[in-house]
C-alpha cells in the first residue's frame, strides 16, 4: 500500500504512525491490560503463600509447588500426579477417537457438490456453539440411570442395575469427543479439498489394497490438516474443566478441575496458580512433541505451527 | 483401471448420518424433554408448555436471562468496534514490522479457558482490593468477554480486507477522498458483511462461554450458563430443559444469520467485485 501524498513528508510519516497506533492500539492494549498483565499476576500468585482465606499473600515461597508435587500436611500423596497423568491419557484417547471419526466425515463433505459443502460444515460445527454446560447437561440426561441408552447397556450386560452410564470415565471421553469433533473435521476438510486424486488413482491402478492406498496416497496429503486438528483438539481437551466436572466422578477429574477447585471450593490460590502453570508447561511440552511427530511423519517438513 | 466400490460410498453416507445422529440427538433430547408433561426423564406422557411457564415465573431465571442478554449484546457491540478497528489497522500496516502483534491476537484464542478465567479473576480481585474499582460484576464479565471476542472480529475483518483489490484503496486516494469519507463510503461498506458476522460470532462466543464467565462474575451477575450450572449442582428441575432449549434456539438462529452474511455476493460487494 503506497501513500503518495501522506508519506512524502515528515509530517505525513508522523500522521501515519499515529494512525497505526490509533487503530491497532485499542485492541492490543485491551488484550495486554486485561489478559497479558493478569496472566503475569497469576504467575506471581504461584510464588506466594496461602493466606487465611485462601487468598495469596507475602512472603514469596515455593510452598505451592511442593503441595502440587504432593507434599502435604499428611506426608506425600500421588493424587495430583495421578490427575496429571489421567488428563494426558483421557485427552489421548479422546483425540484418537476424534481422528477416527473425522477422517470419513471430512472426506464425505469434500466429495459433496461444492455449493453444499459450507452448509454441511456448518451442520457439523453449530452444535459446538451451544453452551458447553448445556451440552454436558444433555449427555447427563442421556446417560442417566433409567434412560433408554442406559437400559440398553444394562440389557447387553455392560452395567449393573440402577447404575447410570455417568459419572464415569467413559462419559468424560464421550463428552470430549462430542465437544471437539468439529475442531478436527474443519482442518481435515481443508486438506481433503486440496487432495490430489490422481495419486489415489495411481495407487489403485498399481493394485494397492485400499488400506495401503490410504496410507501411501491419502494420508501424507492430509497430514497438515491432521496435525492442525490434533493441536486444536488435544490442547483445549487437556485443559477441559466443565466436562470432567459434570460427567466424571472423582476418579476421572482432570487438571483443569484441580485448578478450578483451588479457586472455587477449597480456596488455595497459590496452589491453583501453580497447577495452572503446570498445565501451561504440559501444554507447551505437548505442542513440542506434536511438532516433532509432525516433522518426522512429514519427512522433515514443518507441518505443524 | 478403476474398480467401483459402491459399498464404500454407502458406508460413508451411513457413517455421515450416524455422526449427525451423535451430534444432534443430545440437543434434540433436551428440546424434546422441555415439552414433557411429566417431571421425569423416564416417561413422556404428552406435550406441555408447563416448564416454559414455570421458567417465566422464576424471577432468578429471568434475572439470569436478562444478565445474559445484556452481557452478550454489550460485549458484542464493544468487541465489534474495537475488533474492526484492529483488523483494519492490521491490514493497513501489515508491511510494518508488526509480526509480534499476532501473538497478542492469538493469545486469547489459544489460552485454556480455565487459566484465562482465573487470571482475570485474580486481576479483578486484586485491582478491587487496591482501588475499589472493578468489583466482580456484570462490568468485569463484559470486559472479560470483550477480551476474547476482539481477536475473532479482528481476524474476520482482516481476512475480508486482504481478499479485496488493493488498487481500490489507491483509487479512493486518487479521487481525493478525505480519510473519514473513505472510511464511511468505502471501508465500511466493504467490510459490512464481516462486521455483521463478527457481531453475531461475538454473540455466540458470549453465549457459549461458561468458564470465563463463572470466574469473573459477581454474586449479582448470574448469567444463564451459571444458573444452569448451579441448578445441575443442586439437582435439576425440568425448567432447565426449557431454558436450555431457548439457548439452543438462539445459537442456531445466530448461526443461520452468520451463514447468510458470510456468503458474500460478488456482484453487490465492492470488496470482491
Amino acid at each position: 500500500m503506497s501513500h503518495p501524498v501522506a508519506s512524502s513528508s515528515l509530517w505525513g510519516r508522523l500522521l501515519r504512525r499515529w494512525h497505526a497506533w490509533a487503530t491497532i492500539g485499542p485492541g492490543v492494549g485491551f488484550i495486554i491490560l486485561f489478559l497479558v498483565i493478569p496472566s503475569f499476576m497469576l504467575m506471581a500468585v504461584a510464588f506466594m503463600t496461602q493466606g487465611p482465606y485462601g487468598l495469596a499473600q507475602m512472603p514469596l515461597s515455593l510452598q505451592s509447588f511442593r503441595e502440587l508435587a504432593g507434599f502435604g500436611f499428611f506426608g506425600w500423596s500421588p493424587g495430583n500426579l495421578y490427575t496429571l497423568w489421567r488428563s494426558v491419557w483421557q485427552t489421548t484417547i479422546a483425540t484418537a477417537l476424534v481422528i477416527v471419526i473425522s477422517y470419513p466425515i471430512a472426506y464425505y463433505i469434500s466429495t459433496r457438490p461444492a455449493h453444499l459443502q459450507p452448509l454441511l460444515l456448518l451442520i457439523v460445527i453449530v452444535p459446538s456453539w451451544t453452551n458447553q454446560v448445556i451440552r454436558a447437561f444433555a449427555w447427563m440426561n442421556i446417560l442417566a440411570p433409567g434412560s433408554a441408552l442406559t437400559n440398553f447397556a444394562y440389557n447387553l450386560g455392560f452395567l449393573s442395575e440402577y447404575m447410570g452410564l455417568f459419572p464415569s470415565t467413559f462419559a468424560v471421553v464421550l463428552g470430549l469427543v462430542y465437544n471437539f469433533l468439529p475442531f478436527m473435521v474443519l482442518p481435515l476438510y481443508a486438506s481433503f479439498q486440496n487432495l490430489d486424486h490422481r495419486l489415489i488413482h495411481a495407487a489403485r491402478d498399481l493394485y494397492a489394497p485400499p488400506v495401503k492406498a490410504f496410507f501411501q496416497a491419502v494420508f501424507p496429503q492430509t497430514l497438515p490438516g491432521l496435525m492442525a486438528g490434533t493441536v486444536l483438539v488435544s490442547i483445549p481437551a487437556f485443559g477441559m474443566y466443565v466436562i470432567p466436572d459434570l460427567l466424571g466422578g472423582g476418579r476421572s477429574q482432570m487438571i483443569g478441575n484441580l485448578v478450578a477447585r483451588q479457586f472455587a471450593e477449597s480456596s488455595n490460590w497459590p496452589l491453583g496458580a501453580a497447577a495452572a502453570m503446570l498445565m501451561i508447561v504440559a501444554t507447551l511440552v505437548g505442542l513440542l512433541i506434536l511438532r516433532r511427530i509432525g516433522r518426522r511423519a512429514g519427512g522433515g517438513k514443518e507441518v505443524v505451527l | 483401471m478403476k474398480r467401483r466400490i459402491p459399498w464404500f460410498q454407502v458406508g460413508l453416507r451411513g457413517f455421515w448420518y450416524l455422526t449427525l445422529l451423535f451430534l444432534y440427538v443430545p440437543l434434540v433430547y433436551v428440546v424434546l424433554y422441555s415439552f414433557n408433561a411429566a417431571n421425569s426423564y423416564a416417561r413422556f406422557p404428552g406435550f406441555s408448555l408447563r416448564w416454559y411457564e414455570t421458567m417465566l415465573a422464576n424471577p432468578y431465571l429471568m434475572g439470569a436471562l436478562y444478565n445474559s442478554v445484556v452481557l452478550a449484546l454489550t460485549s458484542a457491540v464493544i468487541a465489534t468496534a474495537i475488533g474492526a478497528v484492529l483488523g483494519y489497522g492490521m491490514y493497513r500496516y501489515r508491511e510494518m514490522k508488526l509480526g509480534w502483534l499476532i501473538w497478542f491476537i492469538y493469545l486469547p484464542i489459544v489460552m485454556p479457558d480455565i487459566v484465562y478465567g482465573i487470571s482475570q479473576m485474580t486481576f479483578f480481585v486484586t485491582i478491587h482490593d487496591l482501588t475499589g474499582l472493578l468489583r466482580p460484576s456484570l462490568t468485569t464479565m463484559i470486559i472479560a468477554h470483550v477480551s476474547f471476542q476482539v481477536p475473532f472480529v479482528a481476524l474476520l475483518i482482516y481476512s475480508q480486507l486482504v481478499r479485496m483489490d488493493p488498487l481500490l484503496f489507491e483509487a479512493t486516494q486518487d479521487l481525493y477522498a478525505a480519510p473519514l469519507q473513505r472510511a464511511w463510503f468505502f471501508v465500511l461498506p466493504a467490510i459490512r458483511a464481516s462486521l455483521i458476522s463478527g457481531f453475531f460470532l461475538s454473540i455466540t462466543l458470549s453465549i457459549d462461554d461458561f468458564v470465563i464467565s463463572f470466574f469473573t462474575s459477581g454474586p449479582d451477575s448470574t448469567t444463564l450458563p451459571i444458573f444452569i450450572w448451579s441448578a445441575i449442582k443442586r439437582g435439576v428441575t425440568p425448567e432447565i430443559n426449557a431454558i436450555s432449549a431457548l439457548m439452543i434456539f438462539a445459537v442456531f438462529s445466530a448461526a443461520l444469520i452468520i451463514y447468510v452474511f458470510q456468503r458474500v455476493r460478488p456482484s453487490r460487494d465492492p470488496g470482491t467485485a
